[in-house]
């Protein structure tokens, strides 16, 4: 494509092509950004020992330092000597403490999987999500992981739970998993850019000291200076400016490395560049931004840095379109900046948020493919505080930048309501059927009351971005442990329906002897199906199984948060939440101003279409008996083949067609989950807020489930998020997308306080043409009308992706839409490929 | 009205190529033509029917439970499987289908109160409104069961949903006019005009479907005209020619729009249901060449003023540069 099109000024009703055009495509009319996306997809997944060999020295140099004083230490000696680079083209700069898409290893959390990895799995050898290390690096970094073990935030965690916190976790049956914080950092919130932007460091900086200084005339006045309170006040301001002020010393170190490469260059043009890449990083080594360029590269160190203290993902980058606009304002007032410069800049930006990569365990990348970091969602659209639309130039320009880019991140989402501008509306139906997988879209109606539901002002509520997937979440002042667990509630309704026993219970099960070895069961005998007299028993049942089996994901949960309140203290991103900075205590401490959990549930669909199988074969219909039911998923279905095709046929009622006869059992299983998390306590003062909505686990959680009554095979993945039931047999959902619109929208959204979400998968030819994208617009628009939360699309055709299948070097960057997250199709595992092609493709 | 009864096979949700936006669509059963085109023969006759899909019976050793319903033996079986019905014995009961657990047997046809189909069209309102959708109704030929259509159109507009008729206008014109107070949009076809060939290759002369067409544009109703463009029948430049003559001539230019819908194979594993023959088994088309030739007459018509497109949308895709 050449320069043909004025960036940022392109018509709101372009039309960016329909279908996927695999390759090297230039999508950017800026060749700049061209390259460097090629560069960045040709580039090796290496992992760098770096930061683990930095982190060691740090703690191996401090052993009786307190946990918040050895993660500053440990900061600052990766940003004082971690090798920096500014590569070609660069506009903005800084990596992740390695070098560009190379993954950084984080021994504070867990090593025991990466030293069993390492010698018995290699990384290189994986089908999927592999990554590269050289045999120097493996040798040194076997012996650095040495040093951690038994140090762990993952030896915490296993160290505080009991045998009945194991049986139903990742480390027994996984009738729940809590993998993501027992392995790994928490991340998931929005630092408050607006205010670094407009205070710099050093503003932070004084704020921690004047807020020490005050303390410290508090605890005087009153005695207290010797108090633990104070003193781990102390210690918290202490460690924060330590690593705020070891953030300025590291942007300064790009001010010679810039100067050094801009005598050295031989173009006229790149040499202005790396000039201002260094007045860029002086100015903002400690200063507030001035310019939109240098508000970008001040956004991108704060978070960079961010996940070089702790590896949490979804970090994300809250109203990016609101906090950066008063930068873009003035620049292009002033005459500083050209409008195609500014889409330049966000163009480069977002190629450069796709560098971060993360290694992942074994069992972690089997709930969630790919090797990004994931869930840096980018919040656009919306109202204020007052409620009025803010849609403004940036607003179409991050979704120009998106389109141009194609890459993994930003996760962009745009926030419509009843007010949004048709030309954003229009904007982002042109992105959604370019067919890449962005943007996802989410309705402000349902997600300022899920808001509100959360205790916030409606002003606040307003004021909601998106974090990771799907999560409405507040900048700067909500510590969200938004991914926080997947909760199986199609394993939970096996239990419910078999007295709390497994189906398939037997001496093959590694956990026989605890349970019914030893005369008991997984789980409590809350009922069976077989002796159940009524619908309601069978309710019943299942909700005094989820009642139980939330309790204890809930309380293992809580005592992983407390390991990390523990072992790893993060001043740093505490110094970007209001509440912290103010009381002095950390965000693992219960610091920010908004304190919640957030589990999810998976496989309500398949819970659902199973119940309705009960409700209408033996209770309404009296065709079969509870006895034949439980008999037929006892035995895979095998030998039952009537049954398995009646509970796969249309004969039987089925979520997902506008049919409230199976809708109704819908909402009686989203309810009974959103009831049984909702208020309850965590160690930070706050509460639980339930999400409904799975990644792409429900591909992991089904392989390991027996066969379940909806006429899903054992081993099959459970239904996708908000959405029916697929199984190998056939597609529950036959009535056409408005008919599962109605179907999900029965149930209230806001009361899945964490987040909903619905993929639409669409042939490109449905959407084509000017009547495609009108019917698109229109199809949204009531979807939204009825109060739904969330919903992202795939166009793409299943035959697009079973070509790519068979030849993925043609479809290197094919972005799908998995779940909250797009991702590249060729590095998802075979079963979760097959997931996707198997999602109905509604054709209209 | 709403009590009035069709023989409905098909309600479809979301159609979006039989009128604007997004559009609830009813099939009515039964149509007087018999193209041999017809991508679906479920719609011919005008009772209910059972049809068959062999791959995915169980067997009777597994299952049989549709033979235990059919009194007639209508059921023939080939090594143990549903293999196809004896037409000759079926009563069109259809208790085979209903007990069928494996949808091998599916019952085409299913009659519906006006009342009922106003409660699916219901659900979708907020659609049609978003979308500048409504509702269609197509066949089979609809006007077969003309007091269904107008009573079902009258409830439609009651509730101001956008209604759309595809008719073959093979009707006499007393029962078009039955529906013109209550149908916003009419879509019909000029199949050939040579009224011989018409018989030929539908079973009836055009004359009525011609007339039929001038009466509606002169009573000023918004009409949609299709040429499904079928190889060897219709697709020679002579007849486009007329059609264009009788379009720019009688009609005066009086319509939306004309839409070219090529030939494509469609609704063969539907004949096979039914156990009658694909009568368009023998034409291969070289897909590409004819979508050109297509394209070409839409060219023509364009050139003789006259709107048209190859396909069903309205409006054409922009193309990016």
């Amino acid at each position: 494509m050449s320069k043909k099109h004025p960036c940022g000024t392109e018509p709101y009703d372009m039309n960016y092509g329909v279908g996927y055009r695999v390759g090297h495509d230039d999508f950017s009319p800026y060749e700049r950004v061209n390259r460097l996306r090629s560069v960045f997809l040709d580039r090796k997944f290496n992992i760098d020992i770096q930061r683990a060999r930095l982190v060691t020295q740090a703690y191996q140099e401090h052993p009786d330092a307190s946990p918040k004083m050895k993660t500053a230490y440990a900061l600052k000696n990766i940003l004082e000597n971690v090798e920096i680079q500014i590569y070609d083209d660069e506009l903005i700069v800084g990596e992740l403490a390695a070098p560009a898409k190379a993954a950084p290893i984080y021994p504070e959390f867990s090593v025991e999987w990466i030293i069993d990895e390492l010698l018995h799995h290699p990384f290189d050898q994986r089908e999927h999500d592999k990554f590269y290390i050289t045999e120097e690096d493996r040798e040194e970094l076997l012996g650095l992981l040495e040093f951690w073990r038994g140090k762990t935030v993952a030896d915490a965690v296993e160290a505080a739970m009991d045998e009945e916190h194991r049986k139903g976790s990742e480390m027994g049956k996984r009738v729940y998993m809590t993998n993501l914080y027992h392995f790994g950092g928490i991340g998931h919130f929005v630092m408050d850019y607006e205010k670094l932007l407009r205070v710099g460091y050093q503003g932070l900086i004084a704020e921690a000291k004047e807020n020490l200084a005050a303390a410290r005339r508090e605890a005087e006045a009153s005695g207290q200076l010797e108090s633990p309170e104070y003193l781990e006040k102390k210690e918290f301001y202490e460690a924060m400016e330590m690593e705020l002020q070891a953030s300025c010393d590291y942007i300064k170190r790009f001010v010679p490395l810039a100067l050094l490469q801009s005598v050295e260059e031989q173009d006229p043009k790149r040499k202005m560049e790396l000039l201002q890449i260094a007045e860029n990083c002086r100015q903002i080594a400690g200063g507030p931004a001035a310019t939109m360029w240098q508000a970008i590269q001040l956004w991108h160190f704060a978070t960079t840095i961010t996940l070089i203290e702790s590896n949490g993902h979804s970090v994300s980058y809250g109203r990016m379109d609101q906090w950066l606009y008063p930068y873009y304002e003035q620049d292009i007032e002033n005459h500083e900046i050209s409008k195609e410069f500014a889409q330049e800049l966000l163009e480069c930006a977002y190629v450069k948020m796709g560098n971060p990569s993360k290694l992942k365990d074994r069992m972690t990348v089997r709930v969630r493919n790919g090797r990004g970091w994931g869930g840096e969602s980018l919040t656009i659209g919306g109202v204020n505080e007052n409620g009025n639309d803010v849609t403004n130039d940036l607003t179409f320009m991050m979704l120009e930048a998106s389109v141009h880019t194609r890459m993994m991140n930003p996760w962009l989402c745009v926030r419509m309501h009843k007010g949004t501008p048709r030309e954003l509306r229009v904007k982002a139906v042109e992105c959604i059927r370019a067919g890449y997988g962005h943007p996802k879209l989410f309705n402000d109606d349902a997600a300022i009351e899920a808001m509100r539901r959360k205790g916030m002002s409606l002003e606040e509520a307003r004021n909601y971005e998106v974090v990771g997937c799907v999560e409405p979440d507040l900048a700067g002042q909500e510590y969200g442990l938004h991914d926080a667990a997947y909760m199986n509630l199609a394993k939970v309704l096996e239990l419910a329906l078999n007295g709390g026993r497994c189906i398939g219970c037997g001496s093959g099960c590694p956990r026989y002897a605890q349970c019914a070895g030893a005369g008991k069961s997984l789980g409590p005998d809350t009922g069976r199906l077989t002796e159940c007299k009524s619908m309601e028993e069978v309710l019943a049942s299942f909700d005094r199984q989820v009642n139980y089996w939330t309790g204890l994901m809930c309380e293992g949960i809580n005592l992983i948060d407390e390991a990390h309140r523990k072992l790893k203290p993060i001043p740093y991103a505490s110094a970007f939440f209001e509440g912290c900075m103010q009381q002095g205590k950390d965000l693992g401490e219960g610091g920010a101003r908004y304190n919640f959990t957030g589990p999810q549930a998976s496989g309500i669909g398949t819970c659902a279409d199973a119940l309705s199988t009960i409700k209408q074969l033996v209770f309404d219909e009296k065709k079969y008996t509870g006895e034949e039911l439980m008999q037929a998923i006892a035995d895979n279905w095998e030998g039952h083949d009537v049954l398995y095709a009646l509970v796969n046929s249309g004969k039987v009622h089925h979520y997902g067609n506008d049919d409230d006869y199976a809708d109704e059992l819908f909402q009686e299983v989203f309810n009974c989950y959103c009831r049984n998390v909702s208020n309850r306590k965590n160690p930070r003062g706050g509460t639980f807020c339930p999400g409904v909505y799975t990644v792409n686990a429900n591909v992991s959680l089904g392989m390991d489930l027996a066969a379940s009554l909806d006429g899903r095979k054992a081993g099959e993945p459970l239904s996708d998020n908000m959405g029916p039931v697929h199984t190998q047999m056939a597609s529950h959902d036959i009535s056409g997308p408005t008919a599962i619109a109605n179907s999900v929208t029965k149930v209230d959204h806001s009361l899945a306080t964490n987040g909903t979400l619905l993929n639409w998968k669409f042939p490109p030819e449905c959407v084509a043409g000017e009547e495609g994208r009108e019917n698109l617009v229109g199809f949204i628009g009531a979807y939204f009308s009825k109060k739904a939360m969330h919903c992202q699309f795939n166009i793409m055709s299943s035959e697009m992706m079973r070509a790519a299948m068979k030849k993925p070097e043609d479809y290197k960057d094919m972005l799908v839409r998995v779940a909250g997250y797009s991702a590249y199709f060729v590095e998802l595992g075979k079963p979760l490929q097959m997931d996707l092609i198997h999602r109905t493709e509604l054709s209209f | 009205m709403e009590q009035e009864t069709g023989i409905v096979f098909n309600v479809q949700r979301y159609t979006i190529h039989d009128g604007p936006g997004i559009r609830t669509e009813l099939f009515l059963k039964g149509c007087p033509l018999s193209c041999k085109w017809c991508g679906n023969p479920e719609s011919h006759k005008p009772y209910i029917q059972a049809g068959i899909y062999p791959s995915k019976c169980l067997g009777l050793d597994k299952c049989g439970s549709c033979v235990k319903q059919c009194g007639q033996g209508a059921l023939l079986f080939r090594d143990g499987k549903l293999a196809a019905i004896e037409k000759e014995r079926c009563a069109n009961c259809v208790k085979c289908a209903e007990a069928c657990p494996a949808d091998a047997i599916k019952q085409w046809g299913k009659k519906i109160t006006v009342a009922e189909a106003m409660e699916v069209i219901r659900k979708d309102i907020p659609y049609y409104k978003n979308s500048g959708g409504g509702v269609t109704v197509s066949g089979g030929e609809p006007l077969l069961q003309a007091g269904f259509v107008a009573g079902l159109f009258e409830e439609c507009k009651k509730e101001g949903v956008h209604t759309c008729l595809e008719t073959t206008l093979c009707p006499e014109w007393d029962v078009v006019a039955r529906t013109l107070p209550v149908t916003d949009l009419y879509i019909s076809d000029v199949k050939h005009m040579d009224s011989a060939v018409h018989k030929k290759y539908t079973g009836i002369g055009n004359e009525r479907i011609l007339e039929n067409i001038e009466r509606l544009t002169r009573a000023g109703k918004p009409l949609i005209l299709r040429i499904p463009v079928i190889p060897g029948v219709n697709d020679a430049e002579e007849n486009m020619e007329a059609t264009a003559d009788f379009l720019c001539g009688k009609l005066e230019g009086k319509i939306l729009q004309l839409q070219l819908l090529e030939f494509m194979r469609l609704g063969e594993e539907k004949y096979a249901s039914l156990c009658i023959p694909y009568p368009m088994e023998g034409i291969e088309v070289d897909k590409d060449k004819f979508s050109e030739k297509v394209k070409g007459f839409a060219a023509y018509f364009n050139r003789r003023g006259i709107p048209c497109i190859a396909g069903t949308t309205t409006k054409e895709g922009k193309k990016d540069e």
